[in-house]
């Protein structure tokens, strides 16, 4: 019950409101109660409202605002693309984008999937039935 | 202004098993059980092991004003009374005050209630329940003593109070008429 997940310096965040959508920044500083200043190896310093932002279980051992150089070795050591990409969170994110981009025909493709798919589950489950009545 | 984390953490004794749950609080120990419920206040009830291994309860204020870091520590406080009454109980002692009439009180309903006659010398009959799980004795070593036992101190304390106030003296000078029937003592069961 007790927060698990702390706003800290090095905290890896995804930005879930404005233009900066889906994007995950390290919190690099904290401005004062509500803003937080953030980097990311692609983009340029800039501050963010913590309402913004959602926290992810990754962190990185960083100084307070360190250089660019320092930070994008900071979050090779730690590997952070690998993690995010292994969590649970981020593998739905490769999900999610995955089915927004698809075609009329993938989405044919994918119908008959499921009905292949539904067709097996329903012969196994008819013969657990049999077996059990 | 807010601050940014406000906490305190408190001691539990062995003897007393404590479980938290959605701000619920539980106490269990040798003279039976207690819940209370904090969901009024916004606090983050945590128990914890320390590195002596001994347990606490943690309470959390995130971003509280001045009133909800205040509500940390009274809300610790409760969960002593509930400790100390689950382990100790409590016995609040009450005293007659008369200076003409007698003050009558029997005690009925297998200890759990007292009718009071002869208040100021008035025909009216007072009637008063103790609540759920205190109890009401006539003390027979001292003269015109109650003893009311419980677990809970809320309602100890709140049928005390019942009792006191049944017994105001109406229309008169209070200054001069000080019959009553007054707590005098507030303490546990278990004398140390």
């Amino acid at each position: 019950m007790p927060f698990k997940r702390y706003v800290e310096i090095g905290r890896v965040a995804q930005i879930n409101y404005g233009k900066e959508y889906g994007r995950l920044v390290v919190i690099v500083d904290v401005i004062d109660q509500n803003r937080a200043l953030v980097d990311a190896p692609d983009m340029v310093r800039s501050q963010v409202n913590f309402k913004r932002l959602s926290l992810t279980d990754i962190k990185i051992d960083i100084k307070r605002v360190p250089k660019k150089k320092d930070l994008i070795q900071a979050m090779d050591a730690a590997d952070v693309k690998n993690r995010w990409e292994k969590s649970s969170w981020g593998r739905k994110l490769i999900v999610q984008k995955r089915r927004a981009s698809l075609n009329d025909f993938d989405r044919f493709k994918i119908m008959l999937a499921k009905i292949k798919r539904a067709d097996v589950v329903r012969q196994e489950l008819a013969k657990l039935k049999k077996s059990a009545s | 202004m807010k601050t940014i984390l406000s906490s305190e953490t408190m001691n539990i004794p062995d003897g007393v098993s404590i479980k938290v749950h959605a701000k619920v609080i539980e106490v269990e120990g040798p003279r039976g059980k207690l819940v209370r419920d904090f969901k009024h206040l916004n606090l983050d009830f945590q128990l914890i092991t320390d590195e002596n291994g001994k347990r606490k309860l943690k309470i959390d204020a995130w971003f509280g004003s001045r009133k909800t870091s205040a509500a940390i520590r009274t809300a610790l406080s409760h969960v002593e009374n509930l400790i100390t009454g689950v382990t100790k109980g409590y016995r609040y002692k009450m005293r007659f005050v008369y200076a003409h009439f007698p003050i009558n009180a029997s005690i009925t309903n297998n200890n759990r209630s007292i009718e009071i006659r002869n208040f100021l010398g008035e025909k009216k009959v007072r009637k008063v329940d103790m609540l759920n799980g205190v109890s009401v004795v006539r003390s027979d070593k001292v003269k015109d003593e109650l003893v009311l036992d419980g677990n809970d101190i809320e309602l100890v304390s709140r049928s005390c109070a019942l009792i006191n106030q049944k017994c105001h003296v109406k229309n008169k000078d209070i200054r001069k008429f000080l019959d009553g029937i007054y707590v005098s003592e507030k303490g546990t069961m278990l004398e140390e």
